[in-house]
């Protein structure tokens, strides 16, 4: 057993754990965020996709203790203001189309554009594989703003999804990367938390 | 809290949501991580199970012992099958004319597959309780194992499931199915062409990305046993697990998690649940069993692999007159939905000819091989691909396109409903124009016009079942309770569990039209046992259809609640009032009126204001079972309430140097009837060709020929990726409602997976004269066939099986009989011996030259 530290979405989080303990099993069991999921463990879904410090890592192919000391964003990192408290559930004052996002206290805003794409663009069926796939096409737009539908798919290789046939995902990607150009400081560092134990 | 905003009085009358993309309100949880799968539930004092299975296909037990394990740190219970003999019912199908037992927790006497439960242990981390599974001694006796169901049937063949009679089977063959309709060897003799071929396909993974598992949580002290488990059907969970259990079944309580997918794959029980119940129930505390990706690839059934022996006559005109099938259907070790999968397959199968003169046998038969169970599609792509190849191969001889005798045979009655012979009552269809939109998107005849060397099109057509009545099954239900909320929102109830389809919106859409309440003021409440309506679950393409219906007609007596209750407070008539925008008005005054919630406060908490005797209830439930018939003695029955249409084009490309299939262009045009979200209904169109993109070109459960399965893992099963697929943008829906569903809405979760094998197929065909007749067609084999094609001299050939003189049997009566008495006091010492006596024998039976 050891103490192992690691930054996880802006709040320090300390566990004592095996040394076989994964990345993935620390993100879930220590700082208790379940969104990263284990579809495989065997490094071939990509559902546990994270990112380490700007790079994306198949977190059931890691030790916690490989990363100790280090930074990593998991799908709850990106919509944190989300977590702002409901005030009002509207009334159907929507005539027609409906915005389900404002309706439930939460706009567009709160939500990281790849995340607003996959919403709009229906590139979520079961769901179990879209964290990973949101953290996987959030890092590779980052880095590749104008790709082509290919490059998407590329990009994507290395992440199953048994539900969708991927093509709304390549929809989501293309249409992600447009509001990321036109909006180009949407990374929005998550404020330091004070250090708590677990 | 800042005051809430005024509320915005809407004015008029809110448009009405079926029929439109509404995205998804079951996206933000799942978009931001919030959303719990099984594997995600912690409770408190929760510990952790794990399974130990057999590394062997076929074995007899001589012992399991788990004293061992019971010694290491932190394990806390630990069984096998000989613990439980006696303890716990086996189960097997639920249903009647089916009462089969052949399921256990563990295998007791003998190990029918690889991957089967052995033993169990809990400990009180995941770590301890692997390392003590290691420790867990088992002493097996190796027996030949049977993979080629055909061999498993073949005289001389040892029996796998001992110990069980079977009604209607005997020996390896677990039960018998046949079709009776008109007359076969009339249509034979009056048939200008014949065309025949031996097909076979494989096995599939639904692979669900979420786990297969469940956490068991039993309360000593009130007796309830509360299960989560990653389910499609709470009842089918909680009524075989209290049988299994014998328990009441009011002290069952299953709830289901968010489900990450299923696709068929958790249409039914599971040995894990019932384990995980036991020790919850030995141990008091909750237990946490989730499978690894290659359990559920071992135990979590595949779709079961068919031989056909098919054949379709013809008349001149390219008229189908007739099909005649003998089906050998692998369906593992055991199965619950084996059977079902042929009967259903084949009889839906047909469509969408009206095909006058059908005769078909088939054998439902055990191999050491996983068990078979629902898989996307059900029965259909395997028919589909042995009958539309027919097609083509008929269409050749007949010197008609694949168009043509396509154009020339599918249904197109002048009224609706129109009955085919094999029973199917098509209440509407628009599969004829969705053919001459594939073909023509495609660019058919500019392709068969100006070919591209090693590049093919192939068309291919089916329809689909959108509900089902099992023919064992004589039920076809789902229920939807409402409950308008004392503040005016909605809540839904209904025990269908949703895991991809987006039953909360689809449902939202149509409690909104009916009600006139906002979407976003109804909720789907999660199935849970103990206070959801009964339904069978979500299978068969019923979420729209069946669940759908039973949801209007809910929200409908919801209504007429309301209305009446309005009409009392306003006395006003109740013809001249409307509902919308949360409010019950008069129609001529449409910006007055009552909301929903003074409406519900008036039945909650002021009821002097009903009328005189009114029942105060909030609450309205409807259960539909649809108008289906039982399957008939011939074979011949409707068994699905209405039927989607498909008509799929595909366009591949053959690299003949490296065997590479690439499909370049994909047209589907469906018939979906009336759609209530257009973007989910084409999300559902896509994932149904990944399905069935995986099943043609790459999926498959490779056995050695001991029955150990060689690719339970991602690694080398070949689940289709992003880059494989070609654009998905060529989809066309012709809707033609549905004239049985009060909405006119169909199944879509289908659809999209039955053409795909058979259109690949043509298409592979027309590209490089290939007729491949088995699945999946893999870049080896293509290589092999053009080679063996170059060899040979032809310009077409079928590979593996060239046999269009094929005359083997077509009955199981014309198969020789097994020797019961020989399988039962087999010397299992001396297999080798057996072994060359069926090589012998299986020269006749597969009818080879
Ligand atoms: S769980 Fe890590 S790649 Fe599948
Ligand atoms: S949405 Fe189900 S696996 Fe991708």
């Amino acid at each position: 057993m050891q103490d192992v530290t690691i930054t996880i979405n802006g709040d320090i989080v300390t566990g004592t754990i095996d040394e076989r303990t994964l990345l993935l099993d620390f993100i879930r069991d220590v700082a208790g965020k379940t969104g990263t999921h284990n579809g495989c463990l065997e490094a071939r879904c990509g559902c546990c996709s994270v990112e380490v410090e700007g790079d994306i890592v198949k977190s059931c192919n890691v030790l916690a203790l490989q990363v100790a000391g280090r930074s990593v964003t998991t799908i709850e990192g990106l919509s944190k203001e989300r977590l702002r408290p409901v005030e009002h559930v509207t009334s159907q004052s929507l005539a027609g189309m409906y915005a389900p996002l404002e309706a439930m206290g939460a706009d567009v805003n709160d939500l990281h554009p790849v995340q607003v794409a996959f919403h709009q663009c229906h590139a979520l069926q079961c769901g179990f594989c879209t964290p990973g796939m949101v953290m996987v096409m959030k890092n590779y737009l980052e880095e590749n703003p104008e790709p082509t539908r290919d490059d998407v798919r590329t990009a994507i290789a290395g992440n199953l999804c048994r539900c969708t046939g991927y093509q709304h995902i390549v929809d989501a990607g293309m249409m992600a990367a447009e509001t990321m150009r036109s909006q180009p400081d949407n990374s929005r560092p998550a404020p330091a938390r004070p250090a708590h134990d677990h | 809290m800042t005051q809430a905003p005024a509320r915005p009085v809407a004015s008029g009358v809110a448009a009405k949501l079926v029929g439109q993309s509404v995205p998804r309100k079951e996206d933000l949880a799942l978009l931001t991580g919030t959303a719990r799968f099984i594997d995600d539930i912690r409770l408190p004092g929760m510990v952790y199970a794990k399974i130990l299975r057999s590394e062997v296909a076929h074995a007899r037990v001589r012992s399991v012992d788990t004293s061992t394990a019971l010694t290491m740190p932190g394990v806390l219970d630990a069984m096998c099958g000989a613990d439980l003999v006696g303890k716990v019912k086996p189960w097997g199908d639920l249903m009647q004319d089916l009462l089969v037992g052949d399921h256990t927790p563990f295998a007791v006497d003998k190990v029918l597959y690889h991957g089967q439960e052995l033993a169990a242990v809990v400990a009180s981390s995941r770590y301890e309780a692997l390392d003590a599974l290691e420790k867990i001694e088992v002493d097996l006796d190796q027996l030949k194992a049977y993979v080629d169901p055909e061999e498993a049937i073949a005289p001389g063949a040892g029996l796998i499931q001992e110990g069980i009679t079977y009604e209607f089977g005997d020996g390896n063959i677990f039960d018998r199915y046949k079709v009776r309709i008109g007359d076969i060897d009339v249509a034979e003799e009056e048939a200008d062409v014949v065309v025949r071929q031996r097909f076979t396909t494989n096995r599939q993974a639904g692979a669900a990305l979420d786990p297969h598992g469940c956490i068991a949580d039993f309360d000593s002290f009130t007796g309830v046993l509360t299960i989560y488990s990653s389910t499609q059907s709470i009842y089918m969970v909680r009524d075989v697990l209290a049988d299994v259990l014998q328990m009441p079944r009011n002290k069952v309580r299953v709830i289901i998690p968010e489900v990450g997918a299923g696709f068929g794959s958790k249409a039914q029980i599971f040995p894990y649940e019932v384990i995980a119940a036991i020790f919850s129930m030995r141990l008091g505390r909750p237990v946490h069993l989730v499978l690894t990706r290659k359990e559920i690839f071992q135990s979590g059934t595949a779709r079961n692999g068919q031989v056909r022996y098919a054949e379709l006559m013809c008349k001149r005109d390219g008229t189908i007159t007739g099909y005649r099938d003998y089906i050998i259907h692998n369906t593992g070790a055991m199965s619950v939905w084996g059977n079902q999968v042929l009967h259903i397959g084949t009889n839906v199968g047909m469509l969408p000819y009206p095909i006058p003169n059908i005769r078909v046998d088939g054998d439902i038969v055990h191999t050491n091989t996983t068990p078979g169970g629902a898989l996307r599609g059900f029965g259909i792509p395997q028919m589909i691909w042995a009958k539309e190849q027919l097609v083509d191969m008929a269409a050749a001889e007949l010197g008609l396109s694949a168009l043509e005798i396509r154009s020339r045979n599918v249904v197109r009655p002048e009224v609706f409903p129109f009955r085919t012979p094999m029973g199917h009552v098509i209440d509407s269809t628009t599969i004829y124009d969705c053919l001459q939109k594939s073909a023509e998107a495609i660019g058919f005849e500019e392709h068969t016009a100006h070919p591209t060397p090693y590049e093919g099109i192939g068309l291919a057509v089916s329809m689909k079942y959108t509900s089902c009545r099992h023919p064992s099954f004589d039920t076809d239900q789902s229920a939807v309770r409402l409950r308008l909320e004392t503040d005016g929102t909605v809540t839904i109830y209904s025990s269908d569990v949703t895991h991809g389809q987006g039953h909360a919106t689809m449902l939202s859409q149509i409690v909104a039209d009916v009600l006139g309440v906002g979407f976003e003021k109804i909720t789907l409440a999660q199935p849970d046992s103990l206070n959801s309506p009964f339904g069978l679950g979500t299978y068969a393409s019923r979420g729209a259809a069946v669940l759908g219906t039973a949801c209007r007609m809910a929200a409908e007596r919801l209504r007429e609640r309301l209305l009446t209750i309005a009409a009392h407070v306003l006395d006003a008539d109740i013809a001249s009032l409307e509902m919308s925008n949360d409010r019950v008005y008069i129609a001529r005054l449409p910006d007055s009126g009552l909301y929903l919630e003074i409406l519900a406060g008036i039945v909650a908490y002021r009821t002097h204001q009903l009328p005189p005797g009114f029942e105060p209830s909030l609450e309205a439930t409807a259960t539909y079972d649809t108008p289906t018939e039982r399957e008939g003695a011939d074979g011949s029955g409707n068994l699905s309430v209405t039927y989607s249409g498909a008509a799929h084009a595909a366009r591949v490309r053959v690299d003949p140097e490296t065997g590479l299939i690439r499909i370049v262009d994909y047209v589907m045009a469906h018939d979906t009837g009336v759609v209530i979200n257009p973007l989910v209904v084409e999300g559902q169109h896509q994932g149904g060709f990944l399905m069935g993109m995986g099943m043609a070109l790459g999926e498959d459960y490779l056995y050695d020929d001991e029955g150990r399965l060689l690719n339970a893992s991602f690694k080398n099963y070949l689940a289709p990726t992003a880059t494989d697929m070609p654009e998905l943008d060529h989809n066309f829906e012709i809707p033609a409602p549905s004239l049985t569903i009060p909405g006119g809405q169909k199944g879509a979760g289908e659809s999209g997976t039955g053409p795909v094998p058979a259109a690949v197929g043509n298409a592979v065909f027309n590209a490089s004269g290939v007729r491949f007749t088995s699945l999946p067609i893999t870049p080896e084999k293509m290589l092999l066939a053009l080679r063996e094609k170059e060899r040979q001299g032809l310009s077409v050939f079928r590979f593996p099986d060239d046999m269009p003189d094929f005359t083997g049997p077509r009955t199981h009566a014309e198969w020789p009989e097994p020797d019961l008495s020989e399988s039962v006091d087999f010397d299992w010492d001396s297999f080798d011996e057996i072994e060359d006596l069926e090589l012998d024998d299986l020269g006749d039976v597969d009818g080879a030259p």
